[in-house]
């Protein structure tokens, strides 16, 4: 007994020593980074850091007059906000057919769906470009939302569809045999029951819009459409070299509803991650 | 109470027969039927052929041509002779295997160790919501943490060089291998949670039966994780780290804001060769054919590993 106890604690301890290491590892970089966006600009970058600066508000300043902060956040909401509307749109049909209904080449759609999610940004960038330009869509928040829409809609798909598996037959069973048609079966008992799954991809879905670089790198050419990711390059630009603590500021800025939208949906975090594959 | 049931048929009944009339048109004729899952797909698979098919074709087409600003010469396959004997081309090639070999093995082999650790702790929850906030940053951000931790701010050199491992600074953009070394860092960073999350909520999910049993026949648990949760999650490891694998190849952000490819293109990635052609040096041709290339890979890595990941990952 006393063996057992011991041997025990002497795991826990490892335990712990690990765990907490790595939790440090993911700390300490954002508390750091954090004291950049309070601390002035001459405490940035020294010939020797310095980890306890004096506490100053300038890159909130900075921000508030020299920056469309303000506009950058609502273009980064309204790209990512009507690309998630877009992604349902067309993804809950879509999932419900690949879930629901045995019809030829089913397998071969859902992988052509799933498979969109491993083209390299950079592979569509070029002509994506040159489809936007000649669209006259460049420099436009629409052409975000576009983009950020077909990226995550393969994504989008499979996590609904693999909820919309979990649900028993009998339910829609028993409202067939009332009459119901099969639009209204999807509308009343599947949606609703599947709305777990719809919340999460949306919020996945969010979450790697308001991430997206390349594209919006790309698209964007002036602040008409710079959205929080690409914002931050912007910081590096012109004579002032890298404007450090406002980059910081922005960083947790963007960073504190995603925090909040991922703690929302922990329960069903894995299983969007990977697209339904994995049910935890 | 034998007199309801009649009644309620007949209203039944009653009730049924104005609706009548709209039934046949609710009632699909057979080819509808049969049409009606096509329907409801139609719409996203045209949406993600638009952005998928078409540039594929378009830059198929364009690679065939060496365009200067606004003029296209027709080239034939020239683009593809010249980048096939283009050293950067493969450099950038074997740079992506090697920084996302090295980051995925990292990040599997730490996952899969933390994971191990906190899946059975009771600040399970708490541990989760610390592992996973490196993640929710934008990635911009976390390369621009990285990029001052290392190069800006010195401040990684200024730690080791307190803990006595190193003297000075460090230039971690001179050599080949620190600077790679930096751009894993950063990507260990960020992604490591992605796998850790996916691994907990494997082993959890594992049937805690077989491990009691295991528990009573005196097995330790680095033992039972090796021997039983291990092979069990095994489908799982390989979607979430397929997965991960194919984020790591389209690496851009990082090797855009920290290094740009230096020194002398080492870290230069696919996705960052095909931008800096493209955008940089307005080679349109030439990124449409290095682009083409790539989709090429793409497709047959999409045809064999991941199509077997995902059905081995269903069962």
């Amino acid at each position: 007994m006393a063996s057992a106890r011991k041997s025990r604690g002497e795991s826990l301890l490892l335990r712990y020593l690990v765990l907490g290491t790595w939790a440090l590892v993911c700390l300490l970089p954002i508390l750091w980074f954090l004291s950049i966006g309070f601390r002035p600009r001459t405490e940035v970058i020294t010939p020797q850091p310095i980890f306890w600066p004096t506490f100053s508000l300038d890159a909130w300043h900075l921000l508030m007059s020299d920056w469309p902060i303000a506009m950058y956040l609502r273009n980064s909401v309204i790209a990512v906000a009507g690309s998630v509307v877009i992604d349902l749109i067309l993804a809950i049909p879509a999932a419900y057919a690949l879930a629901r209904y045995d019809f030829k080449g089913r397998e071969d759609i859902g992988f052509y769906i799933l498979s969109t999610r491993m083209m390299a940004p950079a592979i569509v960038a070029v002509p994506i470009f040159f489809l936007f330009k000649t669209l006259g869509l460049l420099d436009s928040v629409w052409a975000l939302m576009l983009i950020y829409a077909a990226i995550n809609l393969s994504l989008v798909t499979w996590i609904i569809r693999s909820y919309m598996l979990d649900i028993p037959k009998e339910l829609e069973d028993a409202a067939r045999t009332d009459g119901a048609s099969d639009l209204r079966i999807l509308w009343e008992i599947i949606i609703p029951a599947c709305l777990p799954g719809i919340i999460t991809a949306a919020v996945i879905a969010a979450i790697f819009a308001i991430n997206e670089f390349l594209f919006t790198l790309l698209i964007a050419s002036t602040a008409n459409a710079y959205t929080m990711s690409v914002a931050l390059a912007n910081f590096t630009g012109g004579s002032d070299g890298i404007i450090y603590n406002a980059i910081a500021l922005v960083s947790f800025i963007a960073f504190v509803p995603i925090l909040i939208l991922v703690i929302l949906i922990q329960k069903h975090l894995s299983r969007g991650l990977t697209m339904g594959a994995v049910k935890g | 109470m034998p007199t309801d049931a009649p009644s309620v048929l007949a209203k039944g009944v009653a009730q049924a027969a104005p609706i009548r009339p709209t039934q046949p048109r609710r009632r699909r004729s057979p080819a509808l039927r049969k049409a009606f899952p096509y329907l409801l797909v139609a719409p996203a698979v045209a949406y993600l052929l638009v952005i998928t098919l078409y540039p594929g074709l378009f830059a198929i087409y364009q690679s065939l041509f060496v365009v200067k600003f606004l003029t296209w010469t027709w080239a034939g396959a020239d683009n593809y002779t010249t980048i096939l004997q283009d050293r950067e081309f493969w450099a950038a090639l074997g740079n992506t295997a090697i920084i996302g070999g090295i980051s995925l093995c990292l990040q599997t082999a730490i996952a899969l160790t933390l994971a191990y650790f906190a899946y059975r702790d009771p600040l399970i929850r708490g541990w989760r919501i610390v592992y996973l906030m490196p993640m929710l940053f934008m990635p911009s951000a976390v390369a621009f943490i990285w990029k001052l931790a290392f190069n800006d701010g010195r401040v990684i050199s200024d730690l080791l060089g307190r803990l006595g491992l190193i003297e000075g600074n460090v230039d971690w953009l001179g050599s080949i291998w620190l600077s790679r070394m930096t751009l894993i860092v950063a990507d260990v960073w960020q992604w490591t949670p992605f796998l850790f999350i996916i691994f907990v909520a494997a082993l959890q999910g594992q049937d805690q039966e077989i491990e009691e049993a295991a528990r009573l026949d005196g097995a330790s648990w680095p033992k039972i994780f090796w021997n039983i949760s291990l092979p069990m999650m095994r489908p799982v490891i390989v979607v979430a780290v397929t997965l991960r694998g194919i984020d790591i190849t389209t690496m851009f952000t990082n090797v855009f804001v920290m290094t740009q490819g230096t020194p002398g293109g080492a870290t230069e990635t696919m996705s960052y060769f095909i931008y800096r052609q493209g955008f940089r040096m307005f080679n349109f041709g030439y990124a449409s054919a290095a682009s083409v290339l790539m989709l090429i890979l793409t497709i047959i890595i999409a045809q064999t590993v991941v199509k077997r990941a995902f059905h081995s990952g269903k069962s």
